[in-house]
Order: structure tokens, then C-alpha cells, then sequence
């Protein structure tokens, strides 16, 4: 294998068909759980729920035809059924999407997780094992990220076409497979420029790291400066989310604002509803409670706990002299549960970092679970205005998360094969700036789109 | 995050508590985060009849924004303790979000229905 640093061969790329396969299979056992053997009852449950709501909405209808009720009279007993009825339809609804949504998307993403690890392991393996010495002159620059972000500009040039080819297939409209050829030629690309990236990146020892020359940054880590640098265009960009939504929310009068008279003198009424409106409990919707703001809460919880898992992680590979962890906590929990989770430096390593993989999943799944809920309550991105800036502010944001996932799965790859130690786990460190970046963008995103 | 000499309240915790800084720190984030949600969560103050005024739920996710922000920066991104120059790059994009924050954000309370019409063209959206 090429690259500077411990002598690998490159059958190792085999155990990425392991990861993938357990990754796939994963998928498919959650989706015939979640999105099978319990949205199916639930289905039913919300077929039955919306049978019910309509034979009380006729029966109402048919009642006040007659001249029996009064139509708008919010106390007539077959108006209050009809009302029952249609909440307990919304809510057969969205239980039917917890588990249907939960589903679809564990599988979506383990497929893409096994695609993303399996290609790249596979082409990894298929190449010839190359000798290289452990020159301390030889630097660990790479033309991988070059490569990889030429890949980026093709799909995003080729994306509309792509994504026009993908609906028609899907839809079973006639597709033109040609609309696709730019799209599917970056993701080659990509998947070509991330799958050398790693190759050059696994028998990475920790030497060779290049080293600034020249102020500003004399003296420090080059990829540490350039993760920096890249954190600091990415505050830029959510930064322009911010002061669009200011924008646009400071010329709403939202019930929240209006409540505490806080519109402009000639306003009649609040004129618009926010994402919080539909969560948060007593927003102009009705429909917001303790549990339309769970996801939410949750996903901020599971963030900031991944960042924690994050640090212990890079600490843990850190140590000089590691050993199992005995303080106040640890204590409280049993030693054979202790031992599968720190059995040694290595593998704890890897525990962690997976132990992350799996809250930043579960911030996806619940975040779709709660976009398909808002949607089902009728909020898209084309609603409004505070529609469009909702969901391309959180998608941006989750779309940055899926993507620390794909990058977090060669991690878990790396540490449980080659291993991280004290002189190797700058990939850790750099790659946990960006996912502190991202939990940080969350800290401001949850209260500004969600409680305000 | 790298490594760096372990002093003041941080060799304090570490010496007293046998917890790093890190676990403090993130038990912090863990309690701000439920009282911003309890913030919003509740109209009253528990256990008593008055009422949580707009002015101070956003008083309240401001400052604890701030100080998860702290948190997660000076500690977890290690900004506190790593050399200066990280420090300054990390501020260098301030200047230009205040900038659009105020220039974008907070100087045109129309929103985007005060944009003239060249704009938005076509855009139904603009008008609502």
C-alpha cells in the first residue's frame, strides 16, 4: 500500500465488505421491524381511523341537511364526534409515519453507508500492494481531496438532470438515461477520489504530518489549519441562513409576537405560522405538545452526547498509558458491561467512534420522522416563507450530518482495523472539529427554528 | 482538542472530582439544553402563576446559546488552550456575520415583501 507510514496490505479493504454487509443487513432488519411488521398494524389502524372520521363527517353533514345540528355549532354532540374523530385520524396518522418514515430511512441510509464503504473497500482491495519506506521527508499531502471535490462539482452541475431521470424512473414516466451521464460521472468521481483518499490515509502513522512554514500559522499542522479555515466558510454559510430568516421574521407577526403585542400597530392578526407554531406547546397551530417537541429535544441531546463520545474517543486513542476508566460513574455500572464497552484501547476507540455513528443516525431518522409530520400537518417547503427557510436551514444542516456519517464510517473502519493511537489520531481530532462545528450550528438552530 | 497542560479549573475539577473537563462541560450543555427547552416549554414559571413574558424566553435562548456556544468552542473544539491563531480564525467570520446579521437581518423589518419587485421576479412567494 502506498502512503506514508505502518506496512498494510491491501486485503485489509476486504473487511469493508464485512462493514458493508452489516450495515445492509442492519438496514433490512429494521426496516422489516420498523417499516413492515409495525407501520403495517399501524396502516390499518390509521385506514380504520380515517373510515371512522368519514362515516362521522357524513353523518354530520347528513344532520345538519336535515336540520338537526346547526352548522358551526362547535357544542353539537355529532360535531364533537366528527372533531374526535378527526383527531384521533391525525394521530393514527402520524404514529403510522413514526414508524413507516423510521423505517424507510434506516434502510435508505444503510444501503448508502453499505454502498459508500463496500465500493470504496472493494476497489481498495482489487489494487496491487505497493512498497513504501518511512522516509521522514515524505510528506502526507494528497491530490485525493482535489479529486474528490472536482467529483462534487460534476454531480451538482449534473444534479437537475439526475434528479429529473431519478423521479421519472421512479414515477415510471419516460426517463431520458442520458439527462443522467453528468450526475452518475461525479459520483464516480467521488466515490473514486474518497476511495484513494482512504488508501492513502489508512497506513498513516502520525509521521509525515506537514507542517506550516509561513504566518499565519508557523509552525501548526497544515490539515489543522485547512479544517479551520473550512469551519470558518461554513459560518458563512449558515450564517446567511440566519440573518435570511431574521429578515424575513422580523416582517412576520407571528401569534407568538402577537400575543405579546409585539406586531405593527395595523395588524389585524398574526399572518403566518413558523415550524414552532407546529411544536411548540400552545403555538397558533394547536396541534404542538410534549411530543412534538421530543425529536427535536432528543436530536439535541443525541448531538451533543456524540460530540462527548467524540472527545472520549480521541482520548482514549490519546493516552500514553490507557486504562480502563474507574471513577464515580463507572463505578454504578456492572464490570462484564464495563468490559464491552472499554475492552481495550484500540477497540474502545472504535466503540466510540461508533457509539457517535449511531447518534448521528439516529439524529437523521428522527429528523425525517419529524419533517414528515410537519408535512402531513401541511407545513412544506412551499408553504411560506417560514416553510422554505425551515427546511433549507435544517436540511443544510442535516445534510452536513449525512455527510460526517460517510466520512465517521471510515473512522470506525480505520480504528477497527489499523487502530488509532497517540501519533495517528489527528484524523480524529480534525474530523471532531467539524463535528463540534456541526453540534454548534445545532445549539443555534434548535432554539431560533423550533422554540422561537 | 489536542494536548495541552491541564490547569486552573480544569486541574481543579480533574483533582477533586476525578472527572476531566470535558465531562463537566458536557454535563453543562446536557442541563442548559433542558432548561432552554423548559423555557419554552412552560407559559408559567412551575409551581407559580407568573407568566414567561416572549422578551424573556428570548433572553433566555440567547444567553444559553451563548453559553453552550462557550462551551462547545472553548472546550470541546479546544479554542481554549490551543495557540491564538485558531482563536482568531475561528473570530475572523464574525465581522462579516454581524455585518449580515444586522445589514441582511435586522435592518429591513419588511422582511423580503420590501424588496422591489426586480428582485423577485415571478416569485409568489415574495408577496406571500
Amino acid at each position: 500500500m502506498s502512503g506514508h507510514g505502518a506496512d498494510i496490505e491491501n486485503s485489509v479493504w476486504v473487511r469493508a465488505l464485512l462493514f458493508a454487509g452489516g450495515f445492509l443487513t442492519f438496514g433490512i432488519i429494521a426496516f422489516s421491524i420498523l417499516g413492515i411488521a409495525l407501520a403495517g398494524p399501524a396502516h390499518d389502524e390509521y385506514m380504520d381511523a380515517v373510515d371512522l372520521y368519514h362515516h362521522a363527517e357524513d353523518e354530520y353533514k347528513e344532520s345538519v341537511a336535515a336540520g338537526h345540528s346547526i352548522e358551526g355549532d362547535h357544542y353539537d354532540e355529532l360535531y364533537l364526534e366528527m372533531e374526535k374523530a378527526h383527531h384521533h385520524e391525525v394521530d393514527a396518522h402520524l404514529s403510522y409515519l413514526n414508524w413507516k418514515v423510521s423505517g424507510n430511512t434506516i434502510l435508505v441510509m444503510s444501503i448508502i453507508f453499505a454502498s459508500f464503504i463496500g465500493i470504496g473497500g472493494l476497489i481498495n482491495s482489487l489494487r496491487a500492494d505497493v512498497e513504501h519506506g518511512d522516509d521522514e521527508h515524505e510528506h502526507h499531502g494528497s491530490a485525493s481531496p482535489i479529486v474528490f471535490t472536482f467529483g462534487i462539482m460534476l454531480f451538482m452541475i449534473g444534479f437537475p438532470g439526475f434528479s429529473n431521470t431519478i423521479t421519472e424512473l421512479l414515477t415510471g414516466t419516460d426517463a431520458v438515461i442520458g439527462e443522467m451521464l453528468i450526475g452518475v460521472t461525479g459520483l464516480l468521481v467521488i466515490i473514486i477520489g474518497v476511495a484513494n483518499w482512504w488508501w492513502e490515509d489508512l497506513p498513516f502513522n502520525g509521521h509525515g504530518e506537514q507542517i506550516a512554514t509561513s504566518a499565519p500559522f508557523e509552525g501548526e499542522h497544515i490539515r489543522k489549519a485547512g479544517i479551520w479555515v473550512f469551519i470558518m466558510s461554513e459560518i458563512m454559510i449558515f450564517a446567511t441562513f440566519f440573518s435570511s430568516y431574521l429578515r424575513m421574521r422580523t416582517g412576520w407577526c407571528t401569534k407568538w409576537a402577537w400575543d405579546n403585542d409585539m406586531c405593527a400597530a395595523d395588524a389585524t392578526g398574526y399572518d403566518i405560522m413558523t415550524a414552532s407554531d407546529y411544536l411548540r406547546p400552545g403555538g397558533a397551530s394547536g396541534t404542538g405538545d410534549f411530543w412534538t417537541m421530543l425529536p427535536g429535544g432528543i436530536n439535541t441531546f443525541a448531538l451533543i452526547i456524540s460530540s462527548y463520545t467524540i472527545v472520549i474517543a480521541l482520548k482514549t486513542a490519546k493516552a500514553h498509558d490507557w486504562s480502563r476508566p474507574d471513577n464515580f460513574i463507572t463505578k454504578f455500572i456492572p464490570q462484564p458491561i464495563m468490559k464491552i464497552i472499554f475492552p481495550d484501547q484500540k477497540r474502545t476507540v472504535r466503540n466510540f467512534l461508533f457509539a457517535t455513528l449511531l447518534l448521528g443516525s439516529l439524529f437523521i431518522v428522527l429528523k425525517l420522522v419529524e419533517w414528515s409530520h410537519l408535512v402531513a400537518e401541511g407545513f412544506t417547503v412551499s408553504t411560506s416563507q417560514a416553510g422554505s427557510i425551515f427546511y433549507i436551514a435544517t436540511g443544510a444542516h442535516g445534510l452536513h450530518v449525512f455527510i460526517g456519517l460517510l466520512i465517521m464510517i471510515y473512522l470506525v473502519f480505520k480504528a477497527d482495523t489499523v487502530g488509532y493511537d497517540k501519533d495517528n489520531a489527528q484524523g480524529i481530532e480534525y474530523f471532531g472539529l467539524y463535528w463540534h462545528f456541526v453540534d454548534l450550528a445545532w445549539v443555534l438552530i434548535f432554539p431560533a427554528f423550533y422554540l422561537y | 482538542m489536542g494536548d495541552h497542560e491541564v490547569i486552573g479549573l480544569e486541574k481543579w475539577l480533574k483533582d477533586n472530582t476525578g472527572m476531566d473537563i470535558y465531562f463537566w462541560n458536557f454535563l453543562v450543555l446536557m442541563f442548559f439544553t433542558l432548561f432552554e427547552i423548559g423555557a419554552v416549554f412552560f407559559d408559567t414559571i412551575p409551581g407559580t402563576d407568573i407568566k414567561v413574558p416572549l422578551m424573556m424566553v428570548w433572553a433566555i435562548l440567547i444567553v444559553v446559546g451563548i453559553i453552550k456556544g462557550y462551551g462547545i468552542g472553548a472546550y470541546f473544539m479546544h479554542l481554549k488552550g490551543d495557540p491564538s491563531i485558531y482563536f482568531r480564525t475561528a473570530m475572523f467570520p464574525v465581522l462579516f456575520v454581524l455585518l449580515m446579521i444586522f445589514g441582511i437581518g435586522l435592518s429591513n423589518p419588511d422582511g423580503v415583501d420590501g424588496l422591489p419587485a426586480w428582485c423577485t421576479p415571478n416569485w409568489d412567494y415574495a408577496t406571500r
